[in-house]
């Protein structure tokens, strides 16, 4: 069932998420609203990697 | 089975090969973490003489040490590092944002501590649960619970949420406001421990309110207490509801490990996310064949702040033969929890599981939901009281209905009861883990 998804695609969109998250923690000065909301992406950015990311290592994709 | 069954098919359709070997992968990681970040675990396993590079294959798995409830307890406390979570603690203290705790009732509690992302996991594990059992956007969610320091319903709400039902916490409310809450804002779903949902329904009919007719709940999902896969339980739950009724199990030290899907065919254990391992209670012999009784071992994969690794839990499990037709990949365990290593004692020479009392007393219409069992020595020789409630309509029946209850103990679990009739609605009802069976024996 997982060839019909586009595993390969989502794991390129969740890197770039976990990318962005982490340079927005970088450039935000220690601003704790935005520290904290990027960690709280970052937590589902993991739950992704979790679901579909660390799966397709497995898979091959 | 069409995909939209599935909260994330890529995992919950991967094939078996392919599954075992991303077990393995997530083991050798959670492994490695705890070695390199958990003192307790640390000491545990260089004493035990074993390091990640020793984890090549599924076998080597069985030469980690396996931890007790007991070990966390002695870590954890006043006076040790970390407090209250102690060296089993994996990250700074400050990056725990969330506290739990068991209910303590066989000792000290285990305070669990958890990250953000350790609770997303948590909760990411229950929408696999809740979305195998048809939940959905359109489903208004009550949650008859008294939230408090015990895991118990957490998750069920903040899965709730991130599926996007819409969930209303009942909190602190008591039962008959709750029931009303329900039928005012026309509850599709629940999820509360079987006492609880008996007990809701017995309360709705004494408010001339029926639950079938009057209450709009199609969906429950029942957790704390073994009685929704015990099928006289679960029969009397769905009749007394006109809803589907689905067991889902998990701990504060585990998180939510295995569910039933709408198939009602058996718990699925979430092989994506936790390791489910069945050892003889006797020899520790790994148990892979169906239909064997054994006690569970459980890892979970992803739980960073208080890794769970090889965690003995001492509930009773069997796996299934069958292949659930939902098609998941995930195996099935037969029965569900079957009971505790430590609750199955011996009576008078004979091997006693309180569910197996349970299943008769409920597969009696009638008789009331609630029981208790007493086990007491009079003298040298071990004496056994059930205690059952008789419902009203039937007292002119009671002697047909004791002598109905004698046989089918004797058939069930081998062994003769005093059986004691109280008066309906007289034995203690509860809300969260109800304990019915009572060992005062001395040394028990």
């Amino acid at each position: 069932m997982t060839q019909e998804y586009n595993v390969k695609g989502m794991v390129v969109k969740i890197k770039a998420l976990r990318k962005n998250a982490e340079a927005l923690k970088e450039i935000s000065g220690g601003i704790p609203a935005v520290d904290k909301n990027a960690d709280r992406i970052l937590a589902n950015v993991r739950m992704l990697e979790i679901d579909i990311s660390d799966a397709a290592e497995i898979l091959g994709k | 089975m069409k995909n939209g069954e599935y909260w994330n098919p890529v995992l919950e359709t991967m094939p078996r090969e392919k599954l075992l070997q991303q077990q393995l992968k997530k083991f050798k990681e959670i492994f490695t973490w705890a070695y390199e970040n958990s003192k307790f675990y640390h000491k545990l396993y260089s004493d035990a003489g074993i390091e990640p590079g020793d984890i090549k294959k599924f076998d080597d798995i069985k030469k980690v040490p396996k931890i007790e409830k007991s070990m966390m307890r002695s870590v954890q406390g006043p006076g040790k590092q970390n407090f209250p979570y102690g060296d089993i603690l994996s990250v700074p203290l400050e990056q725990v944002t969330d506290y739990r705790q068991t209910s303590g009732t066989t000792g000290q509690p285990v305070y669990q501590a958890d990250t953000w992302q350790d609770w997303e996991f948590s909760t990411e594990a229950y929408c696999y649960a809740m979305w195998a059992q048809g939940y959905r956007p359109k489903d208004r969610v009550f949650v008859p619970f008294g939230y408090n320091i015990f895991i118990a319903f957490w998750a069920y709400h903040y899965a709730g949420e991130k599926l996007g039902c819409e969930v209303i916490p009942g909190g602190v409310l008591n039962t008959e406001a709750r029931i009303l809450k329900m039928q005012e804002l026309k509850a599709t779903a629940m999820g509360a421990t079987p006492t609880y949902v008996l007990g809701m329904a017995e309360t709705a009919r004494g408010m001339g309110i029926d639950p079938i007719k009057d209450l709009y709940i199609r969906k429950i999902t029942v957790a704390g207490e073994p009685g929704g896969s015990i099928p006289a339980t679960r029969k009397r739950m769905e009749d007394a509801w006109g809803a589907k009724v689905y067991d889902q199990v998990g701990s504060t030290e585990i998180g939510h490990w295995g569910w039933e899907c709408r198939q009602q065919a058996g718990l699925h254990v979430n092989e994506g996310l936790f390791l489910v391992e069945i050892e003889d209670v006797n020899t520790g012999e790994t148990i892979e064949e169906p239909g064997r009784k054994g006690k569970m071992v459980v890892t979970t994969f992803n739980r960073m702040a208080q890794p769970c690794i090889r965690f003995d839990v001492k509930d009773i499990i069997q796996w299934n033969a069958r292949q659930c037709e939902c098609g998941r990949t995930y195996r099935l365990l037969d029965g569900g929890l079957m009971g505790r290593a430590d609750d199955i004692t011996k009576v008078k020479g004979v091997l006693l599981s309180p569910m197996a009392i349970e299943e008769v007393v409920r597969d009696i219409p009638q008789l009331g939901n609630e029981y208790q069992v007493v086990v007491t020595k009079k003298g040298d020789i071990d004496d056994i009281t059930l205690k059952v409630e008789l419902l009203p309509e039937y007292q002119k029946d009671q002697a047909a209905i004791k002598a109905k209850l004698t046989d089918q103990l004797r058939l069930t679990t081998n062994l003769g009861y005093n059986i004691e009739f109280h008066p309906y609605e007289s034995l203690p009802r509860s809300q969260a883990k109800s304990r019915r069976f009572q060992d005062q024996r001395p040394h028990h």
